[in-house]
This record gives structure tokens, sequence and C-alpha cells, in this order.
């Protein structure tokens, strides 16, 4: 038996779009949203001879905002994808909620339909900042959905928080860490602000309407979080990410780990059989290629819906072992690496590990090398030295 | 032809007079080129010129000019450059003429350039046809600027034209003038073959193609002829004519202009300035005319990725061919690795040489800070030329530093004297001599109408007016002033050298010489600056400005803290890779000097300190 595969379902719906968001995701698509689920289950058909003798753990509903989705269309589409691939039995299953729009009853249903983790985006407790975010909800909306998720019998929740807002002092960012940990979820993400281009936020920040994020503040809130969250008692197992002990999200840990997922749905992406690749992007352009796939047979070499590749080399995976694995606090095992790609750590980054254990950006452990904790926030420097040569 | 059928005039003008657009009209109206394939100054072929609306070679071309007489003429028109810094391209097309169309703005009257063009022109002996252009401007003054050539430059109100080369106005008149005035070149029978270099080209099939002026003809294919600097026999494969594409002929005759392919693959053997005589009977005398270019601004240039030295080195070969004021050696920066020290006329010469080889040979350059030539003599009597501030001696060794001073000339209306004399003594200048090209009217009530202008003399250190002078010069006059210089001599002067430490480690190629009362300042200056052009590193960096060992300024980058991708893109690993692609790009394009990460900007960081 190979080893088991993640599952990514994109929904791409969302109310309204907030301006430092770059996902794939658009409003006022809310209409297609049945038609989209039977398109996602014929997708998956297509990958249905491919992915034969591979269990599938975690599925993961991300988005947009999958929380759209009446609890009868994620049923359906959750009983779509058992049916068609070996979803195991425990598998984690998740999904991304944004509150405002989740009421207890609606969380039963989807807890009933065999979802058993849930994400919250609550972001922010304070509605000032949420307002700055463009998010549509408000800090009591947050508390409420994940009240909610509590009575509906989730006992594996995660809230994602934003921090270094513009502007933001500390104090504001340790309210809403306080009032996180006050409602006592599982798992917490929590993400620095980012620019990124072509956002909303990006175009505001270039038009020098909103000051841009200060990297240093920014710094100053990851290390009093770090700090905050040992006291709390939580494992801070990724650069940003931290849970209860046995509640680490699967889900990214297949990332980190560089697993292999499959992704469905309009821009979701793949590792599948050593070859990365992705979906088109746009909702509509989707449904009608998955069509078109499926005229031709649903053979792999003919998925019209797939629009870009990679085939990974051996060099590139060695690459992304170390780049995704030192994000984990426990970093990168010497032995698996070994395992997997045949080669030891230091025989192909040695140079340039040793060049940052000097600045104390790295240290070697008898079986692991990882990011010391200063380390953490230089993370780029380092995997911007373990790319591969680019081949000219 | 004829050479009394024949004249070699070119047009010289301050920059933004209006010299392309009259060429362009020449060419239209003489049918050279057809109207429907006219692009706008047809001279100006390089991308860099039509963008800088700066001529940077001398060009030529042949026209047929039918003139009032009912005679075809044969008209060789030289297009000069218009930039200060190009004085060396101007002499060199003025040597091959034997008359000078001055095109002077209707509205701008004479400016500094307009002046040191005639000085250059009078001195080779051309015949100058004055003539006001832009009549059609509404600001147009053609009255008062007539009035100024008639005072300042002694000519005759009967012999200004006046045209619009926009509009096409007057253009006839002035090639009329350019047959009745300028008189055919000389020709004497029977001597040997000679004909003046003013201009070079590089051509992949043809070779070195060699600019001439025929003094004594004719010259053709036929003939084996030698260059007389290098001794270098050539046989030419082909010689012809502008027309302004390259065109075969048969020959050129005495007093002609074209070019002769000399199928020579090294540029420095076809020297500009350089005389061609027939090889089986050489011609005992070299012409005269020629100023050797003198480099006056130097600088580093560096490739930023090493393994580019050698394609550096061939696109320099390559440039010096079409461009003979560029000199360079190689040389070696501890901080940069192995580039070349080259000498430009000037800063936008050195801009243009740079820029050149950035878009035509894809070469990411590093420049170092441009500096002057100095020299010293040492304690032990030996004398030393310095043009990169790491190579001066340590100051025990020194007896004296001289470094070079300029003539320059500001005309500006008299309302800006003050301002002038201002910029120009806060850089260590001295005012020579100020004189009213134009006076202001003074009315009955008291009042004054009309403006004055005037002529200011200087003489300023050349490391003074380098860099941001004259973009100080123009905001101060509200871009009224024009500016010309010209080298004076070597002075003493009490010099330092200010020398800059990364990380603890000195950067030669941050150093610069700098005025003793000065340094501290110009070092605190510069470490600021530093401070916020170097990124911030893994660790905290000191910068430091030192003189003779002491330091006089110190400032920290502090460590960087945050460099970190929040997310996971959704599983786009791709993605997350291409944005830390980026970073390892961003990083290759600056230069690593011991540990630390210097971007190009922090070289020129010296440009930009105030005085």
């Amino acid at each position: 038996m190979r080893e088991p595969i993640g599952l990514y379902i994109h929904i791409p719906f969302c109310t309204a779009k907030c301006g430092y968001c770059d996902f794939n995701s658009y409003a006022g698509h809310e209409h297609m949203i049945p038609e989209y689920g039977d398109v996602l289950l014929r997708e998956a058909s297509l990958w249905r001879a491919a992915a034969r003798g591979r269990r599938i753990d975690p599925v993961f509903f991300g988005g947009g905002t999958p929380s759209l989705n009446p609890p009868e269309e994620m049923r359906k589409i959750l009983e779509g994808l058992r049916a068609t691939f070996d979803v195991a039995p425990d598998a984690e299953v998740a999904l991304e909620a944004n509150p405002g729009s989740i009421t207890t009853e609606y969380l039963r249903a989807l807890r009933d339909a065999g979802f058993n983790r849930i994400s919250i985006g609550v972001q922010s407790f304070d509605d000032e900042e949420l307002v700055a975010l463009d998010r549509i909800h408000s800090g009591d909306d947050a508390r409420e959905a994940f009240a909610a998720a509590r009575e509906a019998g989730f006992d594996n929740v995660n809230l994602d928080l934003i921090y270094g807002l513009p502007e933001q002092p500390l104090e504001a960012w340790k309210r809403n860490l306080e009032e996180a940990l006050r409602l006592g979820p599982e798992h917490l993400s929590m993400y620095a602000l980012t620019i990124e281009d072509g956002t909303a936020l990006a175009r505001d920040v270039a038009r020098g309407r909103v000051t841009p994020p200060d990297p240093d503040a920014q710094a100053d809130h990851y290390e009093w979080t770090c700090e905050r969250m040992a006291g709390a008692g939580r494992e801070h197992y990724e650069i940003s990410n931290w849970a209860r002990p046995g509640h680490r999200c699967r889900h990214n840990l297949v990332y980190w780990q560089n697993r292999e997922y499959l992704g469905l749905g309009a821009g979701a992406h793949s590792y599948f059989d050593g070859v990365r690749f992705s979906n088109v992007l746009l909702p509509n352009r989707y449904v009608e290629l998955v069509g078109e796939s499926l005229a031709e047979g649903g053979e792999r070499r003919s998925m019209r819906h797939v629009v870009a590749g990679e085939t990974v080399t051996p060099e590139t995976a060695m690459a992304d072992t170390m780049i995704l694995g030192l994000r984990l606090l426990d970093g990168v095992s010497l032995a698996a690496f070994r395992a997997r790609h045949g080669r030891a750590v230091d025989d192909v980054y040695g140079a340039v590990l040793d060049e940052f254990v000097a600045n104390g950006i790295i240290e070697r452990t008898a079986t692991h090398v990882r990011l010391t904790p200063r380390g953490l926030l230089l993370s780029n420097e380092v995997f911007a030295r373990l790319l591969p040569e680019p081949v000219v | 032809m004829e050479p009394s059928r024949i004249r070699n005039f070119c047009i010289i003008a301050h920059i933004d007079h209006g010299k392309s657009t009259l060429a362009d009209r020449f060419l239209e109206q003489t049918g050279t080129i057809a109207r429907r394939d006219m692009a706008e100054q047809v001279l100006d072929a390089m991308d860099l010129e039509r963008e800088k609306g700066v001529t940077i070679k001398a060009k030529a071309v042949r026209m047929a000019f039918t003139a009032g007489d009912g005679v075809e003429y044969e008209l060789n028109l030289i297009d000069t450059p218009g930039h200060v810094d190009f004085g060396y391209e101007v002499s060199r097309a003025l040597a091959a003429c034997e008359g000078a169309v001055l095109v002077v703005d209707a509205a701008q009257g004479i400016q500094a350039q307009t002046l040191a063009n005639v000085y250059l022109a009078v001195d080779a002996n051309l015949q100058i046809i004055p003539v006001i252009n832009k009549i059609d401007l509404p600001s147009a003054e053609p009255e008062r600027v007539a009035q100024e050539l008639v005072d300042t430059l002694g000519f005759s109100h009967d012999e200004i034209l006046f045209a619009s080369a926009k509009e096409g106005m007057g253009t006839h008149e002035i090639l009329e003038a350019v047959v009745l005035r300028v008189p055919p070149p000389a020709a004497a029978e029977g001597r040997p073959m000679r004909a003046l270099i003013f201009d070079s080209k590089y051509d992949a099939y043809k070779g070195v193609i060699a600019y001439v002026r025929v003094v004594d003809g004719p010259v053709s294919t036929r003939r084996r002829m030698q260059l007389m600097a290098t001794g270098l026999a050539v046989e030419p494969l082909e010689v012809g004519v502008f027309r302004p594409s390259l065109e075969p002929v048969p020959e050129l005759a005495t007093g002609e202009v074209g070019y002769v392919a000399t199928g020579l693959k090294n540029v420095k053997d076809c020297r500009v300035g350089d005389t061609i005589p027939d090889a089986a009977r050489p011609a005992a005398e070299p012409l005269p005319g020629y100023r050797p270019a003198k480099p006056m601004v130097f600088a580093g240039l560096y490739p930023q990725q090493a393994n580019e030295y050698a394609l550096l080195r061939d696109a320099l070969d390559k440039l010096q061919l079409s461009d003979a004021s560029l000199v360079y050696e190689p040389e070696s920066s501890v901080a940069l690795g192995f580039g070349f020290r080259c000498g430009f006329l000037g800063l936008l010469h050195m801009e243009i040489v740079q820029e050149r080889l950035e878009r035509e040979y894809s070469i990411a350059l590093l420049a170092t800070a441009p500096s002057v030539e100095y020299q010293v003599t040492k304690t032990n009597g030996a004398e030393a030329v310095i043009d990169n501030p790491a190579e001066l001696p340590p100051p025990q060794e020194i007896e004296e530093i001289r470094e070079p001073w300029m003539d320059i000339s500001i005309i500006c209306p008299d309302r800006y004297i003050g301002a002038v004399m201002e910029l120009v003594t806060g850089n260590r200048g001295e005012f020579k001599r100020m004189e009213y090209l134009q006076h202001g009217v003074i009315q009955e009530d008291g009042t004054k109408k009309g403006e004055g202008r005037v002529l200011l003399e200087y003489r300023v250190p050349l490391s003074e007016i380098l860099v941001d002078f004259y973009d100080q010069l123009k905001s101060r006059t509200q871009g009224y002033a024009s500016l010309d210089y010209s080298f004076h001599a070597y002075r003493p002067a009490s010099l330092v050298k200010l020398d800059i430490l990364v990380n603890g480690a000195p950067v030669d190629a941050l150093s610069l010489i700098t005025h003793r009362e000065n340094a501290a300042q110009q070092g605190r200056q510069l470490v600021e600056k530093l401070r916020s052009l170097i990124p911030r590193q893994m660790f905290d960096v000191p910068i430091q400005a030192a003189i003779g060992g002491r330091i006089v300024a110190r400032e920290t980058i502090r460590a960087m803290r945050k460099n970190v991708l929040a997310k996971c893109y959704g599983g786009d690993i791709t993605r997350k890779r291409k944005l830390l692609e980026k970073q390892a790009e961003g990083k290759k394009r600056m230069k690593r000097v011991g540990n630390v990460e210097i971007p190009q900007e922090a070289f020129m960081a010296v440009l930009r300190l105030d005085k």
C-alpha cells in the first residue's frame, strides 16, 4: 500500500472579496453553487482510476468560503468523494468557514455529514480592524460562530488570526490573541499580514492610502505570540501554527512534509505521482473544461481543465523537502531525507547550512536540521539559498 | 563631381535649438529622402539619441540641390552632436567642412554652447551662416536675437537668415546661402591622395567603416591605402556616399565626403582623426585640425556577474569603434572583482556608454562613482596620476595633490545672477568676469522692460561640477541658464581620501577623494545614505567613514528581523518557490562584499551628497 494522499476541495465563492486576499475566490458567483458541486464530483471521477490503491486522509474544503454551500450540497459532495475514493474511515475531514453565516443548525448538519474539523476565519475580534481588512463580519459574529461550532459538536476547531496590521499596536494584537485563548480552540493559525501583489490592499499601499505593515512590529508581535502560546501549553509546530497536543492540522502537514495531494475545483493545486499541476482558475471555464475532459474519455493525458504543470526533478524534490520541512519546528529528519532522496542532507546542502548555523539561523541536532527560534522569522533567507540552480 | 560644385557644411547649435529638425527639412527639400519615408530626426538613428533628444554621433549625408543659378550642387551635410560632453565630436566634424550653419533659437537667443560652437567654427576657418530658427513660436523674438548676434558675435544684419525648420519656412534660403557663401573645397592638381577620417563605425560584414573627407583625391577601391598613425595597409572593400544609408560609388573625388569600408577588424587600428594616404605614394604631411579627445571623468565599470567580464571587454571594444573618445583599461577591486576603469568626456557621456552597454549588449553593470584625474607628487619626488580614489597613496607619502580646474561660462537672464553666483562660489568657484549680452530697458516711469542677459565666467574645480551641478544650475534659474565648460589647468588642492568601512572592512569602491574641509561632513552624510541604501542583513552591519584611519562617522544597519512567507498558498508550492526565486534574483543583483550584500545604488551614493 502506498502512502495516503491528501484531498483538497476548492470552493471559489465568497460573498465579498477581502482587500488582502489573493486566493482564487470570486464574489457574486453564488448562483453557480449547485452546478459546481456536481462538476467537482465529475472531476473526482476523472481521477478515480489514477488514485486507485491510495488511501485518502485528510479531506479539506478550502476557499473561498466553503460554508456558503448549503449543508445538503456539502453532504452530497462529501458522500460523492467517499464513493469515488478510498477515504480513510478515521480521516480528518475539515472545512473553512467564515463567521456571520454559520449557525449551530448548519454546523450540526455538517457534523452529521461527517465533517470533524472546522477552521474559522476570525482574523480579528476588533470591529475596526475587521473593517480595515474588508471582512464582512464582526467580532461578535466570530464569538458566536465559535460557540455554534462547539454546540454542534466540533471538538477540533481552528481559528485563523492575522497580526501585524498597518499601525496595529502590540497591545491590540495581544487583546485579539487573549480573546482567542479564552475561547480555547484546539488549533490556532496566526499569519502576519502580507501585502500580496495584485490585491486591493497592495494598490492602497502603492497609492499611499494605507501604511504598509512594519516588519519590525510584526516581528515583535510574533515573538510575543511565541512566548504567550508556550505559556498557554500550545505546541508551536509550524512557523504560523500552534495546536494542543494531538491536534496538529493533518491537511497542512501534507504540504509541510512534502507529501502528495490531489486538488479538485477551480484553481486547485495538486502534487500527484511526482507532478505538480493546477486547474484552470475561472469557475465557469473550469465547469466547461471538466466537461471537455470527460468527453475526451477521462484519460490522464487529456485533462483539459488542468492548465499548468511541473514535473518535479530530483533536485527540486530535495529542495521542496527542505523548504517545506524546515517550516516545521521539528525540522527535517536526516534519516527521512536520506530514505526519500537517497542522499544525505549535508551532502547536498552542507555548505549553505553551515553558513546559517554560523549566523544562528539554523541548528543541527543528532537527528534533524531545523530553524532556530530567530531563524523562524528569517526562513526565506535560508530557503532562497536552497533552491535548485535554474537550468538555463 | 567638380570641386566647384561641392559644398561641405555642418550645422552647429545649442542643444534643442532645432538642429536635427533643420537637417530633416534639408533631406526632404533636396529629395534625398521622400517625405513619406521620413522618420522624425532621421539622422538621430540611435534609440538613445531620439529618447534623449541629443545627437551623440556625428553623421553625414550627401544631398543634390539645384540652386537658383540652375546648377546642381552636391551638398554634404555633417551633423554634429549638441551636448557639451561631445565637443570633440564637433571639432572632428568641423574639420571636414568649409562652412557651418549656426542655428539659434528665436526665443532663447544665444546660449553657452552657441558661443562655444562658434569659437570652434572660427578656429576651423569655417564660413558661418547665422540662422534664427523657430520664428513661428509665440515667444519668438527674432529681432532681439538678431541684435544679440550682431552685438555679441559681430555678424551683420544682412547675413542673418530667419527660419522655422518645423514649418519648413526659410529652409530653402538657407541651402541657397550654403551654395553662395560656403567656399567650395580647395582643389590642387597632382597632389598625393589624402583623406581625413572624421568618424567611424563597425559593420559586421565590411569591418571598420571610416567616414572620410577627401582632401586630395580620388579615393577608390583600386588603390591600396595606408593609415598614417598606425602604418597599416588597407585594401578598401568599398567606397561610397551617405544617402543617408551607405551607397557604394566607384570613387570619391577631391572635396567629397563619403566612406571607406576598410575591412579592418580592430577598431583601434582605424583612429578617428587619422589621415589615409595612398600606400604607393604616401603624402608627407598628415592633415591637421584634430584635437585628441581627453577624458575628464573616470569610473569603474564592473559586470554584476563575474562571468560576464569577457563579454564586457568585447562590448567595450565594439563600442570604442563608434566612440573614439571612450577609453578603458582593466582594473580590479577588492570589493567588485574584475572590471574596467573607463574614461569619459563627461557625465552624459558616461551615462550613455553605460546605457548602451546594458541595452545593446545586455550586460548588467555596476558603476562606481565618477572621479576626476588627480596629479600627485610624492614625498620621494615621484609623480603619479590618480583617477581612482582607492589608489591614492597614504597621506604621509603625499607632497602635493593637484586637481583639474575648468573654465565655465554660464548665460542666463540677469535676475539669476545672485543665484548662479551663490551656486558657483558654494562649489569653490572663482569669479572671472561678467558681460551683458543684452540690457533691459529702463522706461520713463523707472520700471524695467525686457530683461537683461548676462554671460558669467568662472573657474571651478571639475570635481565640484561633475555631479549635480548642471541640474542645480537649471533648477536655480528655472531652466534659463546654459552652461559650457573647458579645461583650464591643474591646481594644488587640500584633498584627503575618505574611506568607507562596511562591517569593519574598507570597501575600496566606496572611497572618494574630497576637500579636507568638507570631508568629515561628507563622511557623515555618506554613511547616513548608505544606511538607507544597503538592505538589512541577518546581523548588525556598522558603516563607518574614516579619514587616514580616524573614524569620523558611524551608523549601524540593524539586523533584519523578518523575512518569512506566512502562508502555504493553498498548496501552490511552485508559486512559493517562484517567490523565493525572486528573492534569490534580487540578491544576485547585489554585490557581496565580505558577507554583506550591497546594491548598485550604494556605489553611487556619493553622487547624492549635498554640499
